[in-house]
């Protein structure tokens, strides 16, 4: 019996997260996953170079995926906003960092076969 | 292609930093509880067979040695099975964070007992006193990334340690008991400590 399953691409890549992957939410969620204890807004805008808005924004986006949590306070009458990555969010970007190793894998083993391939070619 | 190799290394280094700054959940109280037990049963063993310990510290290496030995066996196993489970995608880096921090305290301690056994027969009564002692340090130094309570297991095998060394000579060498206790209790003692913070780290990620 036949399988009715679409056979599936060798280079699908279905879990690399788009919520993730953008460059900007990336380098947030690296500077959270690297600091479990989270980081308070400023600093991470300085680890990213984002401006407020850019990083409020990606902010938003990345809470509404329940990737972060963000809490508010007041420290010497001043707002203070402070990011930390959830369990999930964890779990989340170390199935996309797999995915995007094998990606890299992927290349390298594409190119060494070039590279191979070229070597044993007899010239005409 | 050298740029590939460079994102790979990153990969890498960020999986080593999230390890740093992830607590180690790979040790099973299941596991250790049973360890605990174990010591207490070589112990009974020791009592039962080998009437005069002092004058027959060879069995009583065999009797210690093969107990130990089996456990790291089952914690070893467990610990790489229970790590594969929790720590989904950083286990190499998590089992070789256990094994660098515990290991070396490990290696010291067959070190020194290759050592007395060659060159101080005489002094073997010192053993159980430094086992527990080098076993201690082994938890002083897994302290970075095991739950903080486990500071004061490791106290308490320095305690038992120092305890034996002081009392361990003439009649009370190598008694079942210089091992049996601090071990079965010290071993429930871990047991107790890893429940009660998988348990806390539990409810805390809900």
């Amino acid at each position: 019996m036949r399988s009715k399953k679409p056979a599936r691409p060798g280079f699908a890549y279905d879990a690399l997260d788009s919520v993730i992957h953008e460059r900007a939410r990336l380098s947030v969620l690296t500077s959270l996953v690297t600091h479990p204890k989270g980081l308070a807004f400023a600093d991470l805008k300085s680890m990213c170079a984002l401006t407020d808005g850019n990083l409020s924004r990606h902010l938003q986006v990345l809470r509404g995926a329940k990737l972060i949590e963000i809490t508010k306070d007041v420290d010497r009458n001043r707002p203070h906003t402070f990011c930390r990555i959830t369990a999930n969010g964890r779990k989340r970007y170390l199935e996309y960092l797999a995915v995007l190793e094998q990606v890299i894998r992927d290349v390298v083993a594409g190119e060494q076969s070039d590279a191979a391939g070229e070597g044993t070619q007899v010239p005409a | 292609m050298a740029d590939l190799y460079k994102a790979l290394a990153q990969i890498h280094a960020i999986r080593g930093q999230m390890a740093r700054g992830t607590e180690f959940h790979g040790y099973g109280p299941e596991t250790v509880t049973a360890t605990g037990l174990l010591a207490g049963a070589a112990a009974a063993l020791q009592a039962a067979v080998l009437k005069d310990p002092g004058d027959h510290a060879a069995r009583f290496l065999l009797i210690w040695i093969s107990t130990a030995a089996l456990a790291v066996l089952v914690t070893g196993l467990q610990t790489i099975t229970r790590t594969r489970r929790v720590h989904s995608g950083l286990v190499s880096h998590m089992i070789g964070s256990a094994a660098e921090s515990f290991l070396p305290a490990i290696g010291a301690g067959i070190l020194v007992t290759l050592i007395l056994v060659r060159s101080a027969p005489r002094e073997l009564w010192m053993l159980p006193g430094l086992w527990q002692i080098f076993y201690g340090l082994g938890i002083f130094a897994s302290c970075r990334f095991v739950p903080r309570q486990m500071l004061a297991v490791g106290v308490w095998f320095l305690a038992t340690g120092a305890l034996c060394l002081t009392t361990g000579t003439g009649g009370h060498a190598l008694s079942p008991w210089e091992m049996g206790f601090p071990f079965g209790i010290g071993q429930l003692l871990i047991a107790a400590v890893l429940k009660f913070s998988y348990r806390e780290a539990d409810e805390d990620a809900q």
